[in-house]
């Protein structure tokens, strides 16, 4: 039985939750979205997330205290993302917005006006006033541990019992992303709505041409 | 720079970043009003602004915009 401390990320885990985000965005593909559209490698995506961290706005899923981390023998070994949507009515949609501007070269920004139409495609709002789930994952030789599960136990009575008036709480997924699928169903949450491109080129960008929105309710 | 032509300016990219020439920027326009503000659609549009009036934001004033009157405010400080 392998024991695991369950905590608040800190900026000393930039690292894992830069790959958390990446590993997240492919969705189980090879198409990290942060690369296609702002013409970026992965492992510079990797130091811009890093340097995002480092300025540490909250409220959106490129803030460290939307994090919790699990840890094991001094290892973090799995993160999970999740925060409370616009609960001072900034979008976190804007802050991730500034964040991004903040930190990436104008190169990359131009490079991602040419494409942003199409991206857009696939766009869903997230809703005011709920707890929305951002990126997890775990490391290989650490899953079919239960980890998610924990991590999303903690990181919504941490949430809730901050914010007693969200009583819902939203993920979107990839089409493609079967197994997180999968897993957010068994545990309850439902399917609201989909949302799907025809535009051919958007897998150019995009792990996926549609997207999944699935919602539950809190049990208060 | 005259707030007037501060506000024509902006409404001319704001226009061109949404694709949609019916805005019509007010002081207390968010982006719950405008379809389509997204994420990358708000770091396009802060980089315009910045191109086009040859400013640098500071992230803590990014941050405090919370609608288009305070984003005026701070452009007008910027310019003159």
């Amino acid at each position: 039985m392998i024991d695991f401390i369950i905590r608040p990320a800190t900026i000393n885990d930039a690292a894992f939750l830069a790959d958390t985000i990446i590993e997240a965005e492919k969705s189980g593909t090879k198409k990290l979205s942060y690369s296609t559209i702002f013409g970026l490698t992965e492992a510079e995506v990797k130091q811009y997330l890093i340097e995002i961290f480092e300025e540490e706005i909250e409220g959106c899923e490129l803030s460290i205290s939307s994090f919790v981390v699990a840890e094991s023998n001094g290892k973090v070994v799995a993160a999970l993302s999740a925060w409370a949507e616009a609960i001072d009515d900034t979008p976190s949609a804007i802050i991730k917005g500034n964040l991004l501007n903040f930190t990436l070269p104008k190169e990359c920004i131009e490079k991602a006006i040419s494409v942003n139409k199409i991206i857009s495609e696939l766009h869903v709002e997230y809703l005011p006033n709920t707890i929305q789930i951002g990126a997890c994952y775990v490391l290989n030789e650490f899953r079919g541990n239960r980890l998610l599960g924990a991590l999303n136990k903690i990181i919504l009575d941490t949430l809730t019992t901050k914010h007693p008036n969200i009583d819902t709480v939203m993920v979107q997924i990839f089409s493609c992303n079967t197994p997180s699928l999968k897993a957010f169903k068994k545990s309850g949450y439902t399917e609201v709505t989909k949302k799907e491109s025809n535009n051919k080129d958007i897998t150019n960008f995009l792990p996926s041409n549609a997207k999944f929105v699935l919602k539950k309710d809190i049990n208060k | 720079m005259e707030r007037q032509d501060l506000i024509n300016k902006l409404t001319t990219i704001f226009q061109t970043t949404f694709e949609d020439n019916s805005i019509v920027l007010t002081d207390e326009l968010t982006a719950n009003d405008v379809d389509n503000w997204d994420s990358l659609t708000h770091m396009i549009l802060i980089s315009t602004i910045e191109k086009e009036f040859d400013i640098k934001f500071k992230l803590k004033d990014l941050n405090k915009m919370k609608n288009v009157g305070a984003l005026i405010a701070i452009i007008s400080s910027k310019i003159n």
